[in-house]
């Protein structure tokens, strides 16, 4: 793991403003969890397919980050996986509320 | 080298009596409010990661009973007259070990690990990725424009080095993959997103994604038109001034602007302000004079 922490250092970082929808085992593996949990989240309405078919659908990169968010409010607050994933339904919705609030003050 | 004595209790604001209910209640409570996930102040993270170091040891009996007890002692050993240090006090109590280099790079403070040894660490629950992290990046609009390289340094003792590209906007995220808080259990690393804000600029107002600067002119320029120089993000640019440009007119530079996201760009509008010299020679005050006698020009009375 080391090593994938050093690497990214010197790749530019526009290269990663254009990653492309990805499968569920590559959202499971950059989140860090097993198939099984991601795919939990995934029927509790955490996150939704984004393109791809039915039977191969495809999830935004962004998907990891949000996954392993839900589990690590999960693990490290005591909740169930639907508390985990209303947590941040809320927390999404508070961030909106407050970039709103910063755009009217910026006026 | 000293290691600091930590008071769990206090940590997580309970008496040396709590229940483990009450441990319990307090750290989940705290937890909810410390959680880097859900609080953003940097120091969030600290204080969180010390609270589950309290909740590990005053939530499991056994782990309590033993840092009950040498907690005593050693609090004992620092009242006493040249009480040595807590390296001392391990090594009294036959605790001393041979640390290896990576020693420290757990989760759990020296302490802990002094205390109950490195392999005691902790319940895990497997990998999990990191958070990510979101900063601030302040470009100027030359590099805004251009692309940049930056050394960033990460707070942690860490910096990285990333490559802005071309035609970023305000508002922007950029993502800098691996570079976000560490993986848990050998999961990996979130990612570092940067945030562009645009500096203001000595320069140029920012209008959207139009630029604007003035232009000075000499009066004899705005009354008969001139081709003059203005600056540009990139360099100069000529402007042509058309005949009978009054302060306030805007003459567009199409395509000089800001980056709009879709490969375009901005405009860049120069305002015209009509300069006058400050002081007069002979000959120019004679013109000016010969001008002033010969126009029925009014600028006070509303027309063109």
């Amino acid at each position: 793991m080391s090593a994938r922490r050093a690497a990214p250092q010197e790749r530019p970082a526009g290269d990663d403003a254009i990653e492309r929808p990805v499968e569920l085992v590559i959202v499971a593996r950059r989140a860090g969890l097993r198939v099984s949990v991601v795919r939990r989240y995934l029927a509790l309405g955490l996150f939704e397919p984004y393109a791809g078919t039915s039977n191969a659908p495809l999830f935004a990169p962004e998907s990891a980050a949000r996954v392993a968010k839900a589990d690590r409010l999960r693990r490290d607050l005591g909740l169930n996986s639907a508390g985990a994933v209303l947590a941040c339904e809320l927390l999404d919705r508070i961030s909106e509320l407050e970039s709103r609030a910063a755009r009217g003050a910026g006026r | 080298m000293a290691v600091d004595y930590k008071d769990y209790y206090d940590v997580l604001g309970v008496s040396r009596d709590a229940t483990q209910d009450e441990i319990r209640r307090a750290y989940r409570r705290l937890a909810r409010e410390y959680h880097p996930d859900l609080n953003s102040d940097p120091d969030a993270e600290e204080r969180f990661k010390e609270l589950g170091e309290a909740n590990e040891v005053l939530s499991d009996p056994e782990k309590r009973g033993r840092y009950d007890r040498l907690g005593a002692q050693w609090r004992a050993q620092e009242a006493a007259p040249g009480g040595g240090d807590f390296e001392d006090f391990f090594a009294g109590q036959g605790f001393a070990r041979d640390m290896g280099p990576e020693f420290g790079d757990g989760m759990f403070s020296e302490f802990f690990e002094r205390l109950f040894g490195d392999g005691a660490v902790p319940r895990s629950s497997g990998p999990l990725r990191g958070r990510d992290i979101e900063a601030v990046l302040e470009l100027s609009l030359e590099d805004a424009l251009a692309g940049a390289t930056r050394r960033l340094s990460l707070g942690d003792g860490h910096s990285v080095t990333v490559n802005i590209p071309p035609s970023v906007r305000e508002g922007q995220r950029i993502r800098v993959a691996g570079r976000g808080a560490p993986g848990r259990d050998g999961g990996p690393a979130g990612d570092l997103y940067l945030l562009v804000r645009l500096a203001p600029h000595p320069r140029f107002r920012r209008e959207g994604d139009d630029l604007q600067v003035d232009v000075r002119v000499a009066p004899w320029e705005a009354a008969l038109g001139a081709t003059v120089p203005i600056a540009t993000l990139t360099g100069t640019a000529q402007v042509r001034v058309p005949t009978g440009s009054s302060s306030g007119r805007r003459l567009r530079l199409r395509g000089r602007g800001l980056p709009t996201g879709g490969g375009e760009r901005g405009d860049l509008y120069a305002t015209v302000q009509i300069a006058v010299p400050k002081h007069l020679s002979d000959e120019e005050r004679e013109l000016f004079e010969q001008l002033a006698a010969a126009s029925e020009f009014n600028p006070r009375e509303g027309r063109r």
